[in-house]
């Protein structure tokens, strides 16, 4: 009996092994999530600060909720939408809103687009819902890569990569979708826009958020866009984010998205 | 048309009015001109990220004609002392808003005088920051 049963139980083993590898291929140790007990418990240094809270953009800072003016030198492809854009704002229409049509903010409009923006910092992971359609970035922390190229999901908010660096959280984000994306009106992002953002707390303890950015897109400009924009801490209630979505109906209910004299 | 151009009252515009209703762009509207809407509630809606309100109003050649008014998000409107009840279809209201420059009728918020008399805006009034912590 007791043969038959360590039969059994090395005939188990091995139909469970041939279940996760192939014959002669070494087993693979599954990446851990950021969200795994044991990815965030593994050891790392000490955060030098921890954004968690809610923000909103300081529209008292220098450039307040826009990014620019000033531009940098647009590429000529850039620089049609551009033209069209200031003709029609001469005008009076809108250009090109798509916004207003429900598409995704991106990254970096999204940050200020005057709604409240709540952050949850984990060892592992930065996590920002901006009030303003409940977007979503994922600012990974654990040491991966960025998406493998050939794999990556292109989106509005991009994929996210942070580190430490002195007193600052630098994320780097790539992998854009080149659609209905705007860095401000006219002035599009592509698929070879990556962003690098130096995150720092500033003011008294900590209650006030800068971020620098430095943005390059050969295909929209020319070098790098630096912009520095900076968030208050706002602890009530009345500013928690909560349940917001773009819908056809609310849209048709607002009569500037939907004025025939906007330039889709 | 019994709704009326209030003319080019300077009604200043803050600057924070713009971006607060940072759902799209605003440059089809006119913030030159107000109109004033004396007719009756159609719909209000109480929704995120702006709320409405529609408004027919008698037309000079007969019938009524609706009006669109768009709004800020309720979280503004309750900083201006707004309910989800303070208006509702049937009420007879006075709105002003800064009109489309498409001619359609339709416009942005300004105010709002309800049956009671009372005068409701939407100011948008900056949150306040958080205070730091005391060591």
């Amino acid at each position: 009996m007791k043969n038959v049963l360590t039969a059994a139980v090395l005939m188990l083993a091995a139909t469970t092994v041939s279940a996760q590898a192939p014959p002669g291929a070494a087993a693979v140790e599954p990446e851990l999530g950021v969200l795994a007990p044991s990815n965030l418990a593994k050891p790392r240094p000490k955060a030098p600060f921890n954004l968690t809270g809610t923000w909103f953009v300081d529209l008292n800072f220098p450039g307040s909720w826009r990014f620019g003016p000033p531009y940098p030198k647009l590429t000529p492809a850039a620089q049609v939408h551009f033209d069209a854009s200031r003709k029609a704002q001469a005008e009076g229409k809108v250009y090109r809103d798509d916004i207003g049509q429900c598409w995704p903010a991106g990254v970096p409009l999204i940050m200020t687009r005057v709604w409240s923006i709540a952050m949850v910092q984990l060892p592992t992971v930065v996590y920002m819902v901006s009030g303003f359609m409940n977007s979503l970035r994922i600012v990974n922390m654990d040491g991966r890569p960025h998406t493998d190229p050939d794999l990556v999901v292109r989106s509005f908010n991009g994929d996210s990569i942070g580190r430490w660096e002195g007193d600052a959280l630098v994320v780097d984000t790539t992998g854009f979708i080149d659609h209905h994306h705007w860095i401000d009106s006219g002035v599009p992002a592509s698929d070879a826009l990556p962003i690098v953002e130096r995150i720092r707390l500033v003011g008294p303890n900590g209650t006030k958020l800068q971020i620098e950015y430095t943005m390059t897109d050969p295909k929209s400009w020319e070098g790098e866009w630096k912009v520095t924009k900076q968030w208050n801490r706002v602890d009530s209630r009345d500013m928690e984010i909560a349940e917001v979505v773009c819908l056809p109906d609310l849209n048709s209910h607002i009569p500037s998205t939907q004025s025939k004299e906007n330039i889709r | 048309m019994k709704w009326r151009f209030a003319g080019c009252v300077a009604v200043a515009v803050t600057a924070l009015a713009g971006p607060a209703l940072a759902h799209h762009s605003a440059a089809g509207i006119d913030r030159s001109k107000s109109v004033t809407l004396v007719g009756t509630v159609r719909q209000f809606g109480w929704t995120n990220p702006h709320s409405w309100m529609e408004v027919d109003v008698p037309a000079d050649a007969g019938g009524m004609v609706t009006w669109k008014v768009e709004m800020t998000s309720p979280a503004f409107l309750v900083r201006a002392g707004w309910k989800s009840t303070t208006v509702k279809p049937g009420d007879r209201v006075s709105v002003v808003v800064r009109p489309l420059r498409s001619g359609d009728p339709g416009g942005l918020f300004v105010s709002v005088t309800l049956p009671t008399g009372q005068v409701l805006g939407e100011r948008a009034v900056l949150p306040a920051p958080a205070p730091a912590p005391t060591p």
